[in-house]
């Protein structure tokens, strides 16, 4: 369905993409993952013709996003980053102006604008002055007019940004349903965001795919796991103990009060370290030092995440 | 070309919808039918147009135009809802031409609402038909000329204020040296080659001629390149922010 191959975009001097490339088959849900500037917004908005790539090939359908930008156009929805919307039009004529110029018939124009109104939950604000609704409302509004014409394919730029909390739930509940008829390619900060609504992520950083998988291969792929362990005793002589014992290992005190450290020991997914635990519990008995806690630390996306765009940290929830 | 007469629409709404084009059209209507209240309705005058037409439209244009036009495309990117508009399914010589006939339309409204002036006079004088249609036709083309150099200005910018004074500087400067009392001044210092070729870059002679009831095609054929010329700079510029972002 969206083929890109070796993107490229430069701004001036800057390098926003350097070399991207995937695939999104129909149906699929992506999600795009990356700290500030590193190349997602770009990426969409080559994807929807409104910046031509510096070099490297995107099309959608078979259709180059350059050569037959139009035709592009017409099977995508797209909401940008931070929602443009005509403040001072009515939630009601914004709909109808998109619908219009996106080339729905002039017959089904009122019947295309009543299906996403339902579908987002607008009925109460139709004859209302966009500049008077609620953030969650507008991205509701912004997301209605991305789909008003029925496409293909929905390119959503951080849709939940800025939306407090019960916002957030709404609109990616909105998007689920969404995804059961389109394909969708969103991007976020939020990991969660991610869980909830993407069969894939992409991670992006620097203008570079890091990762490109789904969700479960991903959290099975991650190379960091730990093992986690509340222990009474004294610090010094549990932290020499434990390098001894496990000697190239990287172990974090992570909180201590009075007798009793949280430790977290840095392991890989081999099977040699199955044994960590055993060993760990082998070493407090002999001592001596009561365990109060231990257990595998469970591996979130966060943790993927941060492991691959290490370099930047900013913008990660 | 029908996705224009969408976007046309749009602007109209948006001029409409808001007490932006009655404000506007009732201020132009006064101070149009002011300024020639003095000259022209007086005992034993012509009756004739040509102080409502030559004397002071381009200038009340000038202002009223670069105020309607300044919003067009900086408030787009302000907003930006431009890069929306640039991603529907819509030609960018459609997006330009939707504006433009918007802005187009609405002097067009506003000139018609100035017929009243006409028809009075040829109530109570005997007025010649001829020159005074001329005239809105040489008012509608300076009207398409002064809106294409509005738009353009208000697309290299996202601040509305700076379209404005870009725009009112350039049209102000553009009649200026059309002005016969300018071209006289230069012509006591300057060859008259180059004085020509000066004047010539302003609308103001043809508007003149064309005013004064004499249709002649080059007068025609320099609005329709200065229209053009920025119509299709303005093209350029959206262009640009394609590649740039």
């Amino acid at each position: 369905m969206i083929t890109v191959e070796n993107l490229h975009k430069t701004y001036g001097l800057t390098r926003a993409l350097h070399g991207i490339s995937f695939k999104v088959q129909k149906g699929d849900v992506v999600g795009f993952l990356g700290p500030n500037g590193a190349g997602k917004s770009t990426t969409m908005k080559i994807l929807t013709g409104y910046l031509l790539p510096t070099a490297g090939k995107a099309s959608i359908d078979g259709l180059d996003v350059v050569e037959h930008s139009l035709e592009v156009r017409r099977r995508i929805g797209y909401l940008p980053e931070s929602t443009p919307l005509y403040t001072e039009m009515l939630v009601r004529d914004y709909l109808a102006f998109v619908a219009e110029i996106r080339g729905v018939p002039g017959r089904r124009l009122t019947a295309a604008v009543e299906r996403v109104v339902s579908l987002c939950g607008l009925q109460r604000v139709i004859g209302k002055n966009i500049v008077e609704l609620s953030k969650g409302f507008k991205q509701r509004v912004g997301l209605a007019q991305a789909m008003v014409h029925e496409p293909d394919v929905l390119i959503l730029d951080e849709p939940t940004s800025g939306l407090d909390p019960n916002q957030i739930v709404e609109v990616r509940k909105l998007i689920q349903q969404l995804a059961e008829q389109h394909t969708v390619v969103l991007s976020t900060h939020y990991l969660q965001e991610v869980d909830a609504v993407a069969t894939r992520v992409v991670i992006v950083n620097r203008g570079e795919i890091v990762a490109d998988d789904t969700k479960d291969q991903l959290l099975s792929k991650a190379s960091t796991h730990a093992i986690r362990a509340r222990v009474k005793g004294p610090k010094a002589n549990i932290l020499s103990q434990l390098g001894e014992l496990m000697p190239g290992r990287r172990v974090d005190v992570m909180w201590s009060e009075g007798e009793y450290h949280d430790l977290r020991v840095h392991v890989t997914t081999d099977l040699r370290d199955k044994t960590v635990p055993e060993a760990l519990a082998d070493l407090m008995v002999k001592n001596g030092w009561a365990i109060a806690e231990l257990g595998r630390e469970q591996v979130t996306l966060e943790d993927v995440f941060r492991s691959l765009t290490a370099t930047t940290e900013g913008g990660v929830a | 070309m029908s996705q224009a007469l969408v976007i046309m629409r749009r602007e109209l709404r948006s001029y409409f919808g808001s007490p932006i084009a009655y404000v506007f059209g009732a201020l132009f209507l006064a101070v149009q039918l002011w300024l020639v209240t003095f000259t022209t309705f007086k005992h034993g005058a012509i009756a004739n147009m040509q102080a409502f037409f030559q004397a002071f439209l381009p200038w009340t244009f000038m202002v009223f135009v670069s105020a309607l036009t300044m919003r067009l495309w900086a408030e787009e990117r302000k907003l930006g809802t431009l890069e929306l508009l640039m991603t529907f399914p819509v030609r960018a010589r459609e997006l330009i031409a939707g504006k433009f006939l918007a802005v187009l339309a609405y002097l067009a409204v506003v000139m018609l609402l100035t017929l009243g002036f006409p028809i009075t006079l040829a109530i109570y004088g005997k007025l010649d038909w001829g020159p005074v249609l001329c005239a809105y036709l040489a008012s509608m083309l300076l009207a398409g000329a002064f809106t294409a150099v509005g738009m353009f200005f208000s697309s290299i910018t996202r601040d509305q204020i700076i379209a404005l004074l870009a725009t009112l500087v350039t049209l102000m400067l553009l009649l200026i040296i059309g002005h016969p009392m300018i071209t006289e001044l230069m012509a006591a210092a300057l060859p008259r080659w180059l004085v020509e070729g000066i004047a010539g870059l302003s609308p103001s002679p043809y508007f003149s001629s064309i005013a004064r009831g004499v249709l002649d095609t080059g007068d025609l054929v320099y609005y329709v390149c200065f229209t053009g010329f920025f119509l299709y700079l303005n093209a350029l510029v959206l262009h640009g922010r394609r590649l740039k972002g």
